[in-house]
């Protein structure tokens, strides 16, 4: 008898834990060791040999991703087994990256460092991701506020223009601080946004879907309902004007549309939202000469005066150079120059990882980046509840659209614009804005399972 | 560190990287393809078939053995999505988020029918909503009994129970 119950317990003990969470700590454990080998091979055809310093980069990113994996055992037991290691080898190529422009750097006899305090803003952010996963039991609490999260936003988005505290670094007014602390407040403005419209747009899509009169064909929505997305083009035009940031309001744009689309499934908003883009962009280009100098830079960086002028085509055509130089299968870790490229260690590390690890690492970075996205927008499709649904949606589309701006932008394809590059790039900001991102994502696909079962 | 070593770092490093990412979309292949499954309905149907072909005059009971496992969405907002019933003996429908088959339409009510099993049987039964359920296009005022193939409707939201 008590044999025959010893067997029969043994399927739901191993329904107990499921099979993601245990996959999600072997890949952890597995790119824990891609990150060792990175620092490793870096030590090695740097400095020669190697030596303990290592340890330092390598052991606090995965202790804190192990607390993260712990806190999704316990709160969060069905969550998504792929977002947490994937974020992870990202933030810590991102470190590799930083820590060898870092050897770089102390060779020249500088002391501009970054890595030391890219480990632990990143360790804070993976913390800051647990706490969230474990302090938020339910996302749907966040339907109620939705107009809070719109007016935190716009106060957030606002902020650095403020007197005092407000700062302008490189032309664009995106940050906020006193003494040696700053912070972009636009970066967490963006999940806020994400949860406003999501909020806004559940409570509407019906109307915003259906009424409107006939107007050549095209079905045209009543002006209270298409109130919104005018209003919201003129802020982020706004953002424009006042941030001076193109990155920031094609990002809040750009969500906005992907948003609404999705929520009604009519291609009128994305067509109208994209000849306002356009329209607003070519005429910001005709009035705004910072505008008008990166698309410049943009069409013809080879332009010696272009080239040449402050704030002109140099740091797009020395990535470019990097990227030549690292052909199909890079330099190697250490082996390449990408210390020559201005702002490598952040606005430009994807040009610097292009040098190093060649084309192909270009594609498994994009891959890599495809597939958290991917996962976001599977998490998005599975989920029974609309709210849910369009904010994993609005979440996933925020980390692919910064990729595709700042890759575009690298490449040359896109103007330069001063958005970050998710996990990779040095800044406290852009982190833990995009781990608070990965945890919402994550409770949100283990509430889905959990409803479906 | 002589330069052969040094080459084979950097080549295995990205290898490595790439070993990572290939070795995730095996993961991937069973989210677009699906688990393999193997079909109760085939298995089934088969010697129904043929007993069909002999000739045989044993009635297929289809109404009496309805044991329905999911829902099946048909037209709406989550059309073509298939709901388990697991081991629920009952779903609440409506727009509410804590329903267990969240319906996002404007013409649904926030508490709008459940499906109750009673005994062997799903029975439908219209929590008097707003804009009333149908089923098979009859208003639902009573609770009914429901069968193979009869549909649902809620609004402009269309499902059945497979």
């Amino acid at each position: 008898m008590s044999n025959l119950s010893l067997t029969s317990a043994i399927p739901n003990l191993i329904k107990a834990v499921p099979r993601s969470r245990n996959f999600e700590a072997m890949l952890i454990f597995w790119v824990s060791g891609i990150h060792a080998f990175a620092l490793a091979q870096i030590q090695l055809s740097v400095l020669q040999v190697m030596t303990w310093d290592m340890l330092l980069y390598w052991a606090p990113p995965t202790l804190a991703a192990m607390i993260v994996h712990w806190v999704l055992r316990r709160y969060a037991i069905k969550a998504d087994g792929l977002m947490l290691p994937l974020a992870f080898l990202l933030n810590g190529l991102g470190i590799a990256m930083i820590y060898r422009l870092d050897l770089a750097e102390l060779a020249n006899g500088g002391n501009d460092l970054f890595a030391m305090r890219q480990v632990w803003l990143s360790c804070f952010a993976m913390l800051i991701a647990a706490i969230v996963i474990r302090v938020i039991p339910d996302h749907l609490t966040l339907r109620r506020f939705p107009f809070v999260a719109g007016l935190a936003a716009v106060v957030l988005l606002l902020l650095p223009a403020a007197p005092v505290i407000g700062r302008t670094v490189n032309g664009a007014t995106l940050w906020v601080g006193t003494g040696e602390l700053s912070f972009q407040p636009g970066e967490i403005a963006k999940i806020l946004l994400a949860i406003f419209f999501a909020g806004y747009l559940v409570s509407r899509q019906g109307s915003l879907a259906e009424i409107g009169s006939r107007v050549l064909g095209v079905r045209v929505p009543r002006a209270k309902d298409l109130g919104p997305i005018l209003l919201f083009w003129l802020a982020s035009l706004g953002v424009l004007v006042v941030q001076r940031d193109l990155g920031t309001s094609i990002l809040y744009f750009g969500l906005f549309l992907v948003m609404i689309y999705t929520a009604t499934g009519r291609g009128f908003y994305v067509a109208a939202g994209l000849v306002m883009m356009v329209t607003g962009a070519l005429v910001a280009s005709r009035f705004f000469g910072y505008v008008e100098s990166r698309f410049d830079s943009w069409l013809d960086p080879f332009n010696s005066a272009n080239y040449n002028a402050a704030g002109g085509s140099y740091q797009l055509v020395q990535g470019l150079f990097g990227m030549a130089n690292g052909d199909v299968i890079g330099t190697g870790l250490g082996g390449g120059f990408p210390q020559l490229i201005p702002l490598a260690e952040s606005d430009f590390i994807f040009a610097a990882l292009g040098e190093e690890l060649g084309l192909a690492g270009v594609f498994v970075i994009l891959s890599i980046y495809l597939l958290l996205v991917y996962r976001g927008l599977r998490i998005a499709n599975s989920h029974p509840d609309d709210f849910s649904k369009l904010l994993a949606l609005g979440l996933a589309f925020v980390i692919g659209l910064q990729v595709f701006v700042v890759a575009g932008g690298v490449m040359g394809l896109l103007p330069l614009t001063g958005l970050t590059t998710p996990f990779l790039a040095a800044g406290g900001s852009s982190l833990l804005a995009n781990w608070s991102i990965i945890a919402l994502l994550l409770i949100i696909s283990d509430s889905s399972l959990r409803s479906n079962r | 560190m002589s330069e052969l070593a040094l080459f084979l770092v950097r080549i295995g490093f990205v290898a490595v990287l790439w070993i990572f990412v290939l070795s995730l979309l095996s993961v991937i292949r069973a989210d677009l393809y699906g688990r393999r499954v193997i079909s109760k309905l085939a298995k089934q149907s088969a010697p129904q078939l043929a007993k069909a072909a002999s000739g045989s005059d044993l009635p297929i009971d289809d109404s009496d053995s309805f044991e329905p496992t999911m829902i099946q969405m048909l037209t709406g907002r989550s059309a073509g999505s298939k709901i388990d019933l697991g081991n629920k003996r009952e779903i609440m429908i409506g727009r509410a988020a804590s329903s267990d088959l969240v319906i996002s339409d404007e013409f649904a009510s926030n508490m709008h029918a459940k499906l109750v099993l009673v005994g062997e049987e799903w029975v439908l039964q219209d929590l008097n909503s707003t804009n009333g359920t149908f089923l098979d296009g009859k208003k639902v005022t009573t609770p009914v009994t429901m069968t193979a193939g009869a549909t649902i409707r809620i609004g402009t939201t269309t499902f059945d129970l497979r």
